[in-house]
């Protein structure tokens, strides 16, 4: 799902081979990637797999294309330091942002590529994997202008001053949520608190406030940088932990020196990270189930040593070993996809399973298949729309009361936050859209409605309708009522009419449509006033029905 | 108002009414009786002489024997067409009779036209009529020619509109007959769906990145569905697996569907058929930038195989099935891919004869952790196919949004035959 920029230069060199744009179009797949557009060096890369922190990154996607296609197979191995750096967490940031994980990465050396794929690795890491920060927000400094051992506590949104990045004056957490651009963005999830979660040093230097920015001081990273302090925060380790690792892997495999820190809760220690590797068991006959390959377990370690694991078989089951940064391996089936990626799907013999099935067209379509059929034999053209729509529409220019209907919180339109209720409005607005079209314009849609109905486990009800409308110089009730007659003889159904009411239509001219004593639809002329809704010259004779009733 | 004879009318003025005739005839016999058998020899339009002569009372029947009652004078009927014959006036209640013979015809304005038009002309008819057929007056004339190598001008008029189905609806009725050819049977599901057949039915947890693999609506209005007995299961599943606490509120929360797989979730939850096929042609909404390639409300097409040791190798036959008879395709080529409930994952591409490559398909086989709270423990292969690309295609079509078409000219210009 989200979309990176890489340079194809760096990515060739962190994959060890030179590769043409065509052939990364080919090995990116290993890395579930796809290259939709390349821009000199610059090629931006979805990565489909939503689960996956640790590919979002040309490191991540390095790594993945590697053990295909150079000798770099295996677990890829990580040293991990210890660091003198302590964080201490003051019980008082339980009640805003209560876990924090931290790392430090030496000797790095930064360049432009470097930096750019740190940032965005930061961003997508935070923002996808992370909620929108809510759930991890990641920090790096600065390690030389920091004073260890730093505290993460809490200060009063007024309670101290420092100066954020991309500003040069010094605000209190309140301003920075107030004026500050990222303030603005991510001010609500601090909303209510009384107090603002802070990481400050032993200098009483501000590293950050977050999960909003870090400071100008210690939170801005160059080219320059060497060694860098990082930290994540949030609410629950199983966030916290793989987004901590994917940052300190991608910085690893770039050269860093990653050493642990020591994160002292009241009332627990954690050293953070924790890059060793994790385990899990295959069975070789299960592999085979899933992919029908038939493929020896020895072959099945072969195919995981490929895909980053380190195999060691033990009978029919494979003891796999794999990377701290993945998170997502949670059933044995995630451990075959990646033989099977290794593979290659594109080797895999596509078989039609041999099942004697018997199809068929759910009997609705069948029947909105017969009367769309009628309604065209009787000369009147199909159309089809949106069953969003607005209550402008369905209401105000049909000049009908309002009634309750399916409504959407979050629309992207105006236009389109509503389910319709009744067809008619949608034949309407067609033939606002048609006046210049030659008359007479018969239409007609089979279509859902969508009713708001209690009873219903999802409290409303899929309603399939029929509307038909009729325009043109001159055009009265007897015109539509020809078209309902035939339409009813056609399918074999005895109707009744009666007169009706109905601030659509024009009153005297409108009827209710009765099948078995039944109301099943109406039938009318079209009120003036709603033809001045809608701009329309022409008058307009209709009728709707619904079909679940006939 | 004008009258005029008929043929039949003309020829009777000449040779007389049939019951005029069966009346002479009697009367020729020296008992003045004959056989209906002799009389219908000897009399033409026989029956017509004989319903008339019998209603007015001039003859009698005794089994196979006709026989003279009265001779009567002359009738007014028969007065009547020699004075119209001379263009006089005649009774009302008579002219109703005739006209009801047949044997006189109101003379109406085209007739008159005709007439005046052959008179000026000489022998020529323009409009052919009703009159002028059953008057006779064609007989022995010519007809003025008509321009036959028409030119459009002439045909505007005449143009006929004809009713048409709606063409993106008739391509996605053509994919429908495809897929019940290749033995799927079609599901059925509600538009609005709780949450929890959209995403917890399918294993995607609350509150975790792998339920924002796709954005979706919700609704403010009504908020909130009721959950299936199921769901006990699945908030098992998923505290197990995901580790956290699951929210039956958040699993109510209705929502316009998202993907037609919240069908086969509800499919696999209602003792599907195993062996079995099934497939949806559904309405499904996402909010995006409406363009012209993405639109907030689209059909999917999507389905699941049901059964027994069906493999990986099984599921990319299943696509290379699709590919080859729905977009008519010769070659297949499929990527790693990524769903949340599906575990493998392909994506199909298909090369497309004119389009060259299309991604054409998301599959995947379900998880165990989607099937096994829904009661199924078989394999379920799950396929989705992106025909939107290929209707637009077939329709000529450039913009996504124009597959509802609003445009009445354009829906008017499709051809049956491309």
């Amino acid at each position: 799902m989200p979309t990176i920029e890489v340079s194809h230069k760096d990515l060739c060199k962190l994959i060890g081979k030179k590769l043409t744009v065509e052939e990364m179009k080919d090995v990116i797949s290993f890395a579930k990637g796809e290259i939709e557009s390349v821009n000199d060096d610059l090629l931006k890369v979805d990565i489909k797999d939503s689960n996956r922190p640790d590919l979002w990154s040309s490191e991540g996607i390095a790594r993945e294309i590697q053990g295909r296609i150079t000798k770099n197979k295996g677990l890829p191995k990580y040293k991990v330091g210890k660091s003198k750096v302590i964080v201490k967490v003051d019980k008082k940031v339980s009640k805003v942002r209560p876990l924090t994980v931290c790392a430090v990465a030496k000797g790095l050396k930064i360049d432009e590529d470097v930096l750019s794929q740190m940032i965005q690795l930061q961003e997508k890491v935070s923002v996808t994997f992370g909620r929108n920060r809510k759930e991890v927000a990641i920090g790096a400094y600065d390690l030389h202008k920091i004073k260890p051992p730093i505290t993460f506590t809490t200060v009063k949104p007024d309670g101290i001053k420092f100066v954020p990045l991309e500003f040069t004056e010094k605000l209190t957490p309140k301003e920075i949520l107030e004026r500050h651009p990222k303030g603005k963005e991510f001010g609500h999830l601090l909303k209510g608190c009384e107090e603002y979660p802070i990481f400050i040093d032993s200098a009483g230097n501000v590293l950050s406030l977050p999960p909003i920015i870090n400071s100008d001081y210690t939170g801005k990273v160059t080219e320059k940088t060497k060694d860098l302090f990082i930290e994540c925060s949030g609410f629950d380790f199983k966030f916290l932990m793989p987004a901590l690792n994917v940052v300190v892997a991608a910085l690893a495999d770039r050269g860093a020196k990653i050493e642990t820190v020591k994160v002292v809760y009241p009332n627990k220690i954690v050293n953070t990270p924790d890059l060793a590797p994790k385990k899990a068991i295959v069975d070789a006959e299960y592999t085979n189930k899933v992919s029908g390959l038939g493929l020896a377990a020895r072959q099945m370690c072969q195919l995981l040593e490929q895909a980053r694991y380190k195999t060691k078989l033990k009978g029919k089951r494979i003891h796999v070993l794999y990377p701290p940064y993945r998170q997502d391996v949670m059933h044995q089936r995630d451990v075959v996809e990646d033989a099977l990626i290794s593979y290659g799907y594109n080797k895999i013999e596509p078989v039609i399973p041999k099942l004697a099935t018997i199809g068929g067209i759910d009997e609705k379509e069948i029947f909105s298949n017969v009367v769309a059929n009628v309604m065209v034999n009787l000369g009147l053209q199909e159309v089809l729309s949106y069953a969003l729509t607005n209550k402008e529409n369905l209401f105000k220019k049909m000049n009908s009361k309002e009634e309750r209907i399916a409504e959407i919180e979050n629309p992207v339109s105006a236009n389109w936050n509503v389910f319709r209720n009744w067809l008619l409005p949608s034949l309407m607005e067609f033939f606002s859209n048609n006046q210049h079209v030659d008359y007479p314009q018969k239409i007609f849609e089979v279509g859902d409605v969508i009713l708001v109905d209690e009873k219903q486990e999802t409290k409303t009800k899929d309603k399939r309708k029929l509307a038909a409308a009729i325009s043109d110089s001159k055009v009265d009730y007897y015109d539509v009522l020809a078209v309902l007659d035939a339409f009813m003889s056609e399918l074999n159904k005895k109707y009744k009419l009666q007169k009706g009411s109905h601030p659509s239509f024009i009153e005297g001219r409108v009827a209710k449509i009765l099948v078995e004593n039944k109301v099943v639809g109406i039938i009318g002329e079209v009120h003036p006033y709603v033809l001045e809704n809608w701009k329309l010259e022409m008058p307009v004779a209709a009728f709707e029905i619904d079909l679940e009733e006939v | 108002m004008a009258y005029k004879l008929t043929d039949e009318g003309k020829e009777y003025l000449e040779m007389g009414l049939p019951e005029r005739n069966l009346v002479k005839l009697l009367e020729s016999y020296p008992k003045k009786s004959v056989s209906i058998e002799e009389a219908s020899k000897k009399v033409k339009n026989f029956h017509i002489a004989l319903k008339w002569a019998f209603e007015e009372g001039w003859i009698s029947k005794k089994e196979n024997q006709l026989t003279l009652v009265k001779i009567p004078d002359k009738t007014e009927e028969e007065m009547a067409l020699e004075k119209i014959n001379e263009g006089k006036e005649v009774k009302e209640e008579i002219l109703k009779i005739l006209i009801s013979r047949n044997l006189v015809i109101k003379v109406t304005e085209t007739y008159k036209r005709t007439e005046e038009e052959i008179k000026r002309y000489g022998n020529i008819i323009g409009e052919l009529t009703h009159d002028i057929i059953i008057t006779g007056l064609w007989k022995d004339r010519k007809f003025k020619a008509r321009e036959v190598e028409v030119v459009r001008k002439k045909l505007d008029r005449k143009k006929i509109i004809l009713g048409k189905r709606q063409p993106y609806n008739h391509f996605l009725l053509q994919v429908r007959g495809k897929l019940v050819e290749l033995g799927f049977k079609e599901m059925r599901g509600p538009t609005i769906e709780t949450e929890f057949w959209n995403f917890d039915a399918l294993f995607q947890p609350q509150n975790h990145p792998a339920r924002d693999w796709a954005m979706t609506f919700s609704l403010s209005y009504p908020k909130y569905g009721k959950l299936p007995s199921v769901s006990n299961k699945v908030k098992e599943s998923h505290e197990k697996n995901w580790k956290y606490k699951w929210d039956p509120k958040i699993a109510m929360q209705l929502m316009p569907r998202a993907h037609g797989t919240a069908l086969s979730a509800r499919t696999l939850d209602s003792s599907p058929e195993i062996p079995g096929k099934y497939f949806a042609i559904s309405r499904c909404y996402r909010p995006d930038i409406i363009d012209v390639k993405h639109m907030i409300e689209f059909n999917q097409v999507e389905g699941i195989v049901v059964g027994e040791s069906l493999t990986f190798k099984n599921l990319l036959g299943i696509l290379k099935m699709f590919a080859i008879e729905i977009a008519g395709a010769r070659k297949v080529k499929f990527v790693p891919d990524y769903y949340p409930f599906t575990e493998p994952s392909a994506q199909l591409s298909a090369k497309h004869p004119q389009l060259g490559w299309i991604e054409f398909g998301g599959s995947g086989i379900f998880r165990e952790e989607v099937t096994k709270p829904l009661g199924i423990d078989v394999p379920v292969l799950a396929w989705g196919l992106g025909i939107d690309r290929l209707a637009m295609f077939k329709l000529g079509i450039n913009d996504i949004r124009n597959l509802f078409s609003r445009d009445l000219s354009w829906l008017r210009n499709q051809k049956a035959v491309r």
